[in-house]
């Protein structure tokens, strides 16, 4: 595995694009989107910036594939533990447990 | 391995230095070469060292309540000490015993040996999860002698944010003990990935080093959760965050989620390493290939991901939904699959072997008894409906008994007797072995099968007092415990008398094929003197000893130089 | 490897138990990779709490964000992402053997991380000023919701983690600074520097989505 120097133009590009998908994800917020949509718009934009980060700045992209499926388990664990726990705290019997 | 590229191996068999001078116990002197090594072999008989302790803490806890138990009324301690020791007597039991006991102990002993490694990928992260243990445990020790805790190893929300006790310097304990666990399991991960020997491939892993793998996964996956959820519980009673408390908002069933989705992975934390070591065991002393490799390894991990979503049937009478009960029921009887899968492979494995009986083996046919009544049993309480019934019984207590110590403790003890003469170099008594193993698996029955009936009808677990009815069956089990414990006290001292009047162990007492036995008793500092190569399965008995024991040879001029094109799995 | 050349002129770092470098640098790579996965974790633990409450309360989290100020949420991303740049700008540096270049853009990040913790402060001290802090010591009445001070205590839960985060990062940075001066990181070894450079980026991904599930919500 040779190791992989990033090009100063990948950096810098992928630096801007995060920018514009900051601006991006503040401007949505001006125009009013329904629910569930704008969580729904703001957590695909904050997708894409995570995902440009761990490809191009942490290296996934050139990286031992392993390490890309060892990222990837963190998250899929997370989302049973969302899930599963949804399906109680979802689905109460006596509505919400307002106290 | 690293380099990728086909090159051409000059091996040949290496003798075994069957009287070494210069062994990893003699390389260094000192206390200090002890508490501040590097060498996973120490680290391993540190952690043993210090589970032994605890365990032997532990278990004194435990004699104290089933002594309590005598009487339906009081006996010898009081309602809110009692409440106490079993506290202390769970808490360090899991966190502080038996989630470290094999990895650490055994595993880091034994893991590099096996894949021809020198040492772990991480040697002095290694030696700090020895230390961040150890400073774990010195905090529970704090929180014992400030008020101790009374939650039940669980902490439970909304008690655990009310009681007096100290709960928040046990919470801090068991944070710094779950980053100890975490680090052990990323050492493993890392070190079975980049470190196998020369032609190791992953069929050719001994299957402990299997459930080792999957046991890190699950460490690192469910150990953080633990880490987050203790750290919010210690917040709550700092500052009344109000996520857990309902009288400040919050959710207290939210906690059980939280809790249980660590607590209920960390319950395969402590026994696949267990399915492990039997997998050893059974194959070695029945002399024949292990039956079903990839189904034992596979099941493993898959193990190890249904663990993970199973965790809701800890609380079925908590007030979650019934949708959830209800899911949480049927996926936890997926759980049986691939146990029972191993439990069958290990039966075939037997099948028309020459069966040798040695301590090792004695141990693992108990386990095979009792893990079956405990695994079966969690199948009866995973059904949704009998579990209401059951549900905080002594039945529960019986269950989990039966599997955390009928499994646990009893693979522990043998892999302990199996790998004894490779880490001490000596040879126990065979004889007082047997023994102490019937002593141990009679009394252990006696201790917990009369609370599987107790439980089934309807004494509650946790309580100091009882009706007269079930006078009878505890004080049996509080007799069972006591010889339970004399069982304990008899492996002390033949063990004890092995290190210093025990006969010389031989390189490979067992007639082992795996690589932790291709090289002398006890070991030497860098484990081999050569670079195995690894040619045949660990479970190869059909095949000639010395097939096993081949190294990357310096000197290609030597008659007995075979070449062999290398092939990195 | 691409720089074995250079690599064989410096000191060696490699460990006895390692066959050769790649070997070496692969391993604690992916021990790194493995720790962000508990660190990721840690932090989906609150991600969890945070989504079944706002599942429970979808008002609440819309009444009490409104209380946090989207400017200097937005300014403190666009730091952590020009922080991101400047520690993998330094990587790069290290690996083209540009010491004096590399100590300079982790000083630059160690100032950024500190503009962020800066502009964090003023946030806290101006919620603790109305008296929005966490759990029961909230007093502040400007929200009518029964339960505002469960949504401030998720608040100060996750950017609380956080910001330690940063710090730890802070810190890391900063012993790399001193390896670097010391010469003992190159083209032929900048592990630590790769590692600590993931550590960062992770703390700049939590950033991503803390930004827009506190202060984002309309």
């Amino acid at each position: 595995m040779s190791h992989h120097i990033s090009t100063l133009p990948t950096l810098l590009s992928v630096a801007g694009a995060l920018l514009v998908l900051t601006f991006l994800t503040v401007a949505v917020t001006w125009i009013n989107i329904p629910e569930p949509f704008n969580v729904i718009v703001a957590i695909t934009i904050a997708v894409v910036k995570a995902t440009a980060v761990a490809m191009f700045f942490m290296n996934l992209y050139w990286d031992s594939k392993f390490n890309s499926v060892v990222f990837l388990l963190s998250i899929l664990f997370l989302t049973i533990f969302v899930v599963i726990t949804l399906l109680d705290t979802l689905f109460r019997e006596g509505g919400l447990p307002v106290y | 391995m690293a380099d990728s590229s086909q090159k051409t191996l000059r091996i040949r068999e290496f003798p075994i230095d069957e009287n070494p001078g210069h062994t990893y116990l003699n390389h260094e002197k000192g206390i200090l070469s002890w508490l501040f090594t590097v060498d996973h072999k120490r680290i391993g008989l540190l952690y043993l060292g210090s589970v032994i302790l605890f365990f032997f803490v532990g278990g004194m806890l435990a004699l104290l309540l089933r002594t309590e138990l005598l009487t339906p009324a009081q006996s010898i301690v009081d309602a809110d000490t009692y409440n106490q020791i079993f506290t202390l007597h769970g808490a360090i039991m899991i966190f502080l015993f038996i989630i470290p006991s094999i990895p650490a102990a055994l595993g880091n002993f034994f893991l590099p040996m096996m894949i021809g490694a020198k040492d772990v990928a991480f040697p002095r992260l290694n030696l700090a999860s020895w230390w961040i243990y150890i400073f774990g445990a010195l905090f529970a020790l704090y929180s014992i002698i400030t008020g101790a805790v009374d939650t039940g190893w669980t902490f439970y929300t909304p008690y655990s944010t009310q009681t007096g006790t100290s709960v928040v310097s046990m919470t801090l304990a068991v944070f710094i003990l779950g980053f100890s666990s975490i680090l052990t399991g990323l050492n493993f991960i890392v070190t079975l990935h980049k470190l196998r020997s020369p032609g190791l491939s992953w069929s050719k892993m001994p299957l402990f080093l299997w459930s080792l793998y999957a046991t890190a996964v699950i460490q690192i996956l469910a150990t953080p959760i633990l880490a987050i959820t203790v750290l919010l519980l210690a917040m709550e009673r700092i500052l009344g965050i109000g996520i857990f408390d309902p009288s400040l908002g919050g959710d207290p069933v939210l906690f059980q989620h939280f809790f249980w989705f660590y607590s209920h992975p960390a319950v395969y934390i402590m026994i696949v390493p267990a399915f492990g070591i039997i997998s050893e065991l059974i194959s070695t002393y029945s002399r024949k290939t292990i039956f079903g490799y990839w189904a034992i390894a596979l099941s493993s991990l898959a193990i190890a991901f249904i663990g993970f979503l199973v965790w809701g049937h800890h609380m079925f009478v908590s007030g979650q939904s019934e949708l959830s009960s209800v899911v949480f029921s049927f996926l936890t009887f997926f759980v049986g699959v691939p146990t029972g899968i191993k439990i069958f492979n290990w039966v075939a494995t037997m099948y028309k072997g020459s069966i040798d009986l040695k301590t090792p083996m004695l141990y693992a046919l108990a386990f095979l008894f009792l893990f079956t009544i405990g695994g079966l049993t969690g199948i009866m309480i995973g059904a949704l409906s009998i579990n209401v019934h059951l549900h905080d019984t002594y039945y529960i207590v019986a269950h989990f008994h039966y599997v955390m110590m009928g499994g646990t403790v009893i693979a522990m003890l043998g892999g302990l007797h199996h790998w004894w003469p490779k880490m001490t170099g000596k040879m126990y008594n065979e004889f007082w072995g047997r023994i102490t193993c019937g002593v141990i698996f009679l009394s252990f029955n006696m201790t917990f099968l009369p609370q599987f009936i107790m439980g089934s009808q309807g004494m509650p677990r946790r309580y100091f007092n009882y009706v007269d009815q079930f006078q009878g069956l505890h004080q049996f089990s509080t007799i069972g415990s006591y010889l339970l414990g004399v069982g304990f006290v008899m492996m002390a001292v033949y063990l004890l008398w092995s290190l210093f009047k025990g006969p010389k162990a031989p390189s490979n007492p067992w007639k082992a094929r795996s690589l932790e036995w291709m090289t002398s008793s006890p070991p030497t500092h860098h484990n081999f003197e050569y670079t195995p190569v690894i040619l045949h399965g660990p479970y190869d008995h059909h095949k000639p000893m010395k097939e096993f024991r081949m190294g990357v040879a310096e000197e290609s001029e030597s008659p007995d130089v075979i070449e062999i094109d290398k092939d990195p799995a | 490897m691409a720089n074995q050349s250079v690599a064989t002129e410096k000191k060696s770092h490699l460990q006895h138990h390692f066959v050769d470098e790649d070997q070496q640098f692969e391993s604690s790579k992916m021990g790194m990779w493995i720790f962000l996965v508990t660190e990721v974790l840690m932090f989906g633990g609150l991600f969890v709490a945070y989504i079944i409450y706002r599942a429970w309360h979808p008002d609440l989290f819309y009444e009490a964000a409104q209380e946090l100020d989207v400017a200097l949420g937005a300014t403190n991303t666009v730091v952590l992402i020009a922080s991101s740049l400047t520690i993998a700008l330094a990587i790069r540096a290290v690996q083209l053997d540009k010491i004096k270049a590399a100590i300079n853009y982790m000083a630059a990040t160690i100032l950024l991380a500190g503009t962020f913790m800066v502009i964090k402060y003023f946030e806290y001290m101006d919620k603790f000023g109305k008296g929005i802090y966490p759990g029961e010591s909230y007093t502040y009445d400007g929200l009518e919701h029964e339960m505002a001070a469960n949504f401030f205590s998720i608040y100060y839960m996750m950017t609380g983690l956080h910001g330690i985060h940063v710090v730890i990062g802070m810190v890391l940075i900063g012993w790399m600074i001193i390896k670097a001066k010391k010469g003992l990181v190159h083209s032929g070894y900048y592990t630590p520097v790769e590692n600590t450079g993931l550590f960062w980026h992770l703390v700049d991904i939590i950033w991503i989505f803390l930004f827009p599930l506190l202060y984002l919500i309309d």
